[in-house]
């Protein structure tokens, strides 16, 4: 598959983009938490891919390569998307209001079972306000199901630091679901 | 006391609301997306040119480059050898000399009217 496509070959590539799919796609929304955004940064990275197939040199695994791709575009968006945040933030201060500033619903995964709906919306808005780092770990373990060795791989680290990572993520997000539950007393 | 069990269990249960969690999927015909996007890209060449010039690498290399010739085009004319100062040094004498030897010759005698 990955050969066709350094040949140019258009079936190799839809093979890929259908194969690989989904988890590009689950990804990229777990990170972001918006349809919309994950079905844009899916395209991009399928993009990348055959602009850039020839650098992949096989020294990882083509899934490793892929998610690290989906992650990068992820990430960026999310700090594209916090930039503007705070530049429309600082233009309010000295009354540019021109731009108005919704509150995004809650977040619903689809693939979260109909019973765990409410409880998973809060959790994904607690998961969107922990560190990057944190964040990311969390994400790929718990929403791509990926285990501590490969989120280790995708994110070039070890695995005693995403134990770390995925402890302190915990703790954030107990003391965030604390806050949240006592708030709504 | 049973206003924390209850916090409790409400965090749990949220910690845990992701088992069994399915892989969202992309709307169908991604692949014709995928592809329509590639050739809106194909053609946005100036975009490409940029991006790439861009490039840090690029950029810094491009710049020292320019710099490069800059300090080549300077030194050649600073290692040139000079006109010698007394070869310049032209009197007025010499400046008149010059003139009446120049090649052409004004024919006094047959001058049309």
């Amino acid at each position: 598959m990955v050969e066709g496509l350094k040949q140019g070959d258009e079936a190799a590539f839809k093979t890929i983009v259908e194969t690989w799919q989904n988890m590009v796609y689950n990804t990229a929304l777990g990170i972001v938490q918006n349809q919309e955004d994950a079905e844009d940064i899916a395209q991009e990275v399928f993009v990348q891919v055959y602009q850039s197939i020839n650098s992949f040199k096989g020294e990882s695994k083509f899934s490793t390569w892929l998610y690290r791709i989906t992650v990068t575009k992820s990430l960026d968006h999310e700090r594209k998307k916090k930039r503007k945040k705070r530049f429309a933030f600082v233009r309010s201060l000295f009354g540019e209001q021109n731009e108005v500033l919704i509150n995004p619903p809650d977040f619903n995964h689809p693939g979260v079972t109909l019973d765990n709906k409410e409880n998973a919306a809060v959790l994904f808005k607690a998961i969107s306000e922990l560190p990057e780092n944190q964040r990311l770990a969390f994400t790929l373990n718990k929403v791509e199901g990926l285990s501590y060795q490969e989120v280790s791989e995708v994110m070039d680290t070890t695995v005693s630091s995403v134990e770390s990572l995925m402890h302190r993520a915990k703790n954030n997000l107990r003391k965030k679901l604390e806050d949240h539950y006592n708030k709504g007393k | 006391m049973s206003r924390q069990t209850d916090t409790g269990k409400k965090i749990t249960d949220a910690l845990e609301s992701l088992e069994g969690i399915q892989r969202a999927e992309p709307a169908p015909w991604f692949f014709t997306r995928v592809k329509a996007k590639l050739e809106r890209e194909r053609h946005n060449i100036w975009e490409t040119t940029g991006s790439y010039m861009a490039r840090p690498a690029i950029a810094i290399a491009g710049l020292l480059f320019i710099l490069c010739i800059n300090a080549f085009i300077v030194f050649q004319k600073d290692t040139t050898d000079p006109i010698p100062s007394y070869a310049v040094q032209n009197t007025d004498e010499e400046i008149v000399l010059t003139a009446s030897n120049t090649s052409f010759s004004y024919d006094y005698e047959n001058i049309e009217p």
